[in-house]
Parts: structure tokens; sequence; C-alpha cells
């Protein structure tokens, strides 16, 4: 009766966490494109102009970020300036908080069929290493290692820190500039 | 509570063995069909493959309306095109592709065509497009290793545009799959390694992958289990109807597994190769193999040396110390790729197939790891990782 009971408060919740997540991992993925070398070769193999989306089916939480030209991404929160390129999709809202809580990799999710890809899929492949390297920088390798299909032997501690470091503060300005405007 | 979970999906009527063919005009009149086309190349033609499948058909009553025997080994949007609209005249109302992938898939590219409506097959590409069932559609392999006949994809060239154009949709699926080892006969040795070779990677790669489950893994061992046991047989004696049908099945089971749980780097590696050097997926599959396997190792430890059971056999497994099983699967491997080589020179490096330039293998490398199957591999793969495999795999 209980569980019942509790059932609209927890879906509610697993919906606002998704949702924040989202936000977090739009701005972060923005601001790995900024400080770190590695993922701007990744992202720069990306047509200028290319649109990028992660959503929950059918209509539920999504991030969108556009390859601005020489590796650099940009946010655009959820709505895309025009269609997109490729997207990431999740079947349902209960996958993609397995994933973002870290109960399950990125590349199991693949493998689990819970998740779809709209579009070039070598693109997905790109944008699935890009996720990688970002959360091996901004989480702890413990978590990290969940994440991950393996945690990267070339992130040294000293790097990881002050990438991360750097991803956050600008994560964290981006919010206060949102809040702001 | 276990994260696991799968999916597994083959509603593939699977009509195998002798005078399988005889089984063609039964099936189709269960479906409605009465006017069916076949889709097949000149190869097969001039082998004389259609034949049986014509006397099958017209000693039930069942006239072969029409047939298109001109797909190229890659298939085009405007051969789709074409026999679309051939399909379209002489009002057919089925399609049977006869051949080996190309052929396969471009039977699955015009049932699109001739069910959906339309002229631009573009239209359809992606995945999950097609919302409704298909028209009758068959498969007769000529080949046994590339598993189309239970595949939910299809790959045309858009020659415009110069890109492969991907279809997935589970209503890509035939209806039937008719497995007749009269098919495979005349296959030429090189071919036949090739193709099981190709066939042994599908189930080895469905076995040690990340999408494994445990019905694909079922199908997976069991083709392992046939190709080891005839393959060599075939080689010696191609005439052994019974071999060939192994391999056939072996092939068929593989493309249930791998369809269902995907394949891993020897397949990134294959496309690439093949996409940049043109060689035979097949080749490309037995030349990557073993070197995957052993990039793969410490991830795959356990199934692996469950495969030697496959392999080699009950008595080879329980001599062999549990913690050294994996090695002596890959060792396994190995030693069928050399009896091959001995038999018909399939090589078994890159320098040994002598289309491959040494200077080529950065782009290999580079292509390999955007392929989609390279998800699934259980160890993440750098460029430096695909460089190691492909420089292993040279000489």
């Amino acid at each position: 009766m209980i569980v019942k009971r509790l059932q609209p408060m927890m879906s509610h919740a697993r919906r606002s966490y998704v949702e924040l997540m989202f936000q977090v991992m739009g701005r972060a993925l923005q601001a790995i494109s900024e400080v770190d070398e590695a993922t701007r070769n990744e992202t720069c193999e990306l047509p200028e102009g290319f649109l990028f989306e992660m959503q929950v089916m059918p209509n539920g939480p999504k991030l969108i970020v556009e390859h601005t030209g020489n590796g650099k991404l940009l946010f655009h929160g959820d709505e895309a300036p025009r269609p997109v390129d490729l997207s990431i999709q999740f079947k349902h809202i209960a996958h993609a908080f397995l994933v973002l809580s870290f109960q399950e990799k990125t590349s199991v999710a693949f493998a689990n069929d819970r998740m779809l890809v709209d579009g070039d899929v070598s693109y997905a492949v790109r944008m699935t290493r890009v996720l990688n390297r970002l959360e091996s920088f901004i989480l702890p390798r413990l978590i990290a290692e969940r994440a991950v299909k393996e945690y990267p032997a070339s992130i040294k501690l000293p790097e990881k820190l002050i990438s991360a470091a750097r991803i956050y503060l600008k994560v964290a300005t981006q919010f206060v500039e949102t809040v702001r405007a | 509570m276990t994260n696991k979970y799968y999916e597994f999906f083959c509603p593939v009527k699977v009509i195998a063995g002798k005078a399988a063919l005889e089984h063609i005009p039964y099936e189709l009149t269960g479906l409605a069909a009465k006017r069916p086309m076949i889709v097949t190349d000149k190869g097969v033609r001039a082998a004389g493959l259609l034949e049986p499948v014509i006397a099958a058909c017209e000693e039930s009553g069942l006239e072969i309306v029409s047939i298109y025997d001109d797909v190229p080994p890659d298939s085009s949007t405007s051969v789709v095109k074409d026999i679309a609209s051939v399909y379209r005249k002489e009002k057919c109302d089925s399609i049977i592709a006869v051949g080996g992938g190309s052929a396969i898939d471009t039977g699955k590219a015009v049932n699109i065509l001739v069910s959906e409506g339309g002229d631009n097959i573009a239209k359809y590409s992606g995945a999950g497009v097609l919302k409704h069932p298909l028209k009758p559609f068959f498969v007769v392999p000529t080949t046994a290793g590339t598993g189309s006949e239970v595949t939910s994809v299809a790959v045309i060239t858009d020659e415009k545009k110069g890109v492969k154009l991907p279809f997935t949709s589970s209503f890509l699926l035939p209806n039937a799959a008719i497995i007749d080892p009269r098919m495979t006969l005349t296959l030429p040795p090189h071919i036949t390694a090739a193709t099981a070779m190709d066939a042994l990677t599908h189930a080895t790669e469905a076995f040690t992958c990340m999408a494994k489950n445990p019905l694909s893994d079922a199908y997976a061992t069991a083709a392992v289990k046939k190709v080891s046991q005839s393959l060599l047989s075939v080689m010696d004696n191609p005439k052994d109807s019974d071999g060939r049908l192994e391999l056939a099945q072996a092939s068929t089971m593989a493309g249930i597994a791998f369809s269902n749980s995907m394949v891993g780097l020897v397949h990134s590696l294959g496309h690439a190769t093949g996409a940049i050097c043109h060689l035979p997926h097949g080749l490309c599959m037995s030349l990557y193999l073993p070197y995957v396997l052993e990039f793969n190792l410490e991830s795959i430890r356990e199934p692996l040396g469950e495969l030697l059971l496959y392999l080699e056999g009950p008595d080879v497994y329980s001599a062999t110390p549990a913690s050294r099983r994996a090695e002596a699967s890959i060792s396994a491997i190995r030693k069928l790729r050399d009896a091959l080589y001995k038999r018909c020179e399939l090589p078994r490096t890159l320098k040994e197939t002598g289309k491959v330039l040494e200077n080529q293998l950065e782009s290999i490398a580079k292509l390999a790891l955007d392929d989609g199957s390279i998800m699934f591999n259980p160890r993440e793969v750098s460029h430096e990782d695909a460089m190691a495999v492909l420089r292993r795999a040279w000489a």
C-alpha cells in the first residue's frame, strides 16, 4: 500500500533526476570540449553545425548539443534549433535512470537494447567515446568505473583533478548565467 | 536484483535439409502468394543454382513470374529501384532471393519498396522506420557464412551520394529461409573456407561479446561445433552433402546468434579492411579472429575457454586445465586456419593476402574505431590497441 502511494513520488523524483543529469551533462559536454584536446580531436570530425541529441522516449527529458566547429560543442538545452542529425534515445525513463545513476554502463545499456540510435552509427560511436571521457574526468574513479567500459589508463590523477575542476567551474558558471538570464 | 537483461527475436521459419527447395511452393501458397519473383545474380545463374529452385516450383504448378539476375556484388539504390519496377510491371506478389549477402540484401530492399510504395529506398533508411509487415519474402542462401537469411538488416549503396544506407527492421526478416545442401555443393574451396570462417567468427563473437545471452549462446555454440566438425571434411570432399548441410546450418545458427547478440572488434576491423582494401568479408574475419581474441583474452577468458568444448570436443576439453582453455581455443582456431591454408591457401595474415599495404594499417585502424560493432566489444579499443592488433595480423 505504501509502495503504491510512493510510486508517483518515485517516478517524479526519477524524472527530475534524469532532467537534472541531462542539464549537467549537456553543460559538461560543452565544457570538456573547451578544456580537453583529446575530446576536441574526437568532435572535430563531426560536421560543423552537427546537432546531437540524447532523449528519453517518447517525449521525455532531452539534451541537445551542437558542434560549432574546431571540435567545440554548444549546449542548447532541450530545444533544437533545427532537426537533429543524431539522436540516442532511451526506450524508457527507467533505462535512462539506470545509466545516469551509474547502475548500468552506457556500453551495457547499448548491448541490452535500452537505447536506440537514430542517425549515423559512426557518429554515435564517437559521441559515446566523448561521453565516456567526460564521465572518466568528472566522476570519482570508483563511480566512473561503473559508468564506462574501461577506465582509461592514460588519465592520471593530476590531469583528472585539474580537468574536472575546470569542467565543474564552467558548468557552475553556465548554471549561474542561465539563472540570471 | 541483477541488472541482466536481453532481447531475442527470430521469427524466420527455417526449412532445412534434403529436398528443402521442394517446400517453397507449399510455403508460398500458405502465404497466399502465387506470383513470385526471383532476385539473384549472374554467378548463381551461371552455376545452375536457379534450376532446382525453378523446377521445384514448376512441378507444383507455381510459375516463377520474373527473374532478375543482375544483382551486382555491392547492390545499389538504382538496382533496387529497377527491380521494384519489374516487380510491379509483372504484378508479382512475393520475392525469393537466391544468392549470397548482396542478393539477399537487395531482396530485402526491394521488398520495402514494393510493400511501402514509391521509388526512393533512401526514405526508409535507418532503424525502426518500417511500421508494417512486408510482402512474402523467402531466402535461399547459396553460401554458408553471411547468415543474412536470419538478420533484420540490409545495406544498400547510394551511388549518387557515395554512402552505404543501412536498413534495420524486424519486418526485413524473411518469412522463410530455405537451407538446401544442393545450393552450396559447388562452392569453390576458398569461398567454402572463407564463408565458414565468417560463420565461425559470427558465433565466436556472439558468444564472447557484450550482448551475449543464453539463447544466442545456444545457437553460437552449436554453430561452432558444426563448423569445427564439418569444415575440413567438406574441404577434403566438396561433394559431401551432409557436411555441406552442416555448414549451411551452422551459418544460419551463427546468424541467429549474432543478430541477437551483435559482434565486436573482428567485425570492426573486417568492415574497415573491406572498405579500404576490398578484401572479401569472410577472409577478413578469418584474418583477424585469433588476434582479436588474444587482445580481448582477459575479458573473455571464461566464455572463450568454454568454446574449447565445441572447437575440439570433450576429450581435449577435459584434458585441458580450466586455466588454459581460453588459450587452447585460440590455438584450435589457429590450427584450423593453418589447415585451410594448406588446402586452399586461405591467407592467415594481411601480408599473405597480397592486397594490403603496411601503410594502410593506420587508415584501417581509424575507420574501425568508428564502426558500430566496436560498441559491443568486451574491451575498450583505442587507436593504439587497434594498431597493435593490426600489426600482429600483418605478418
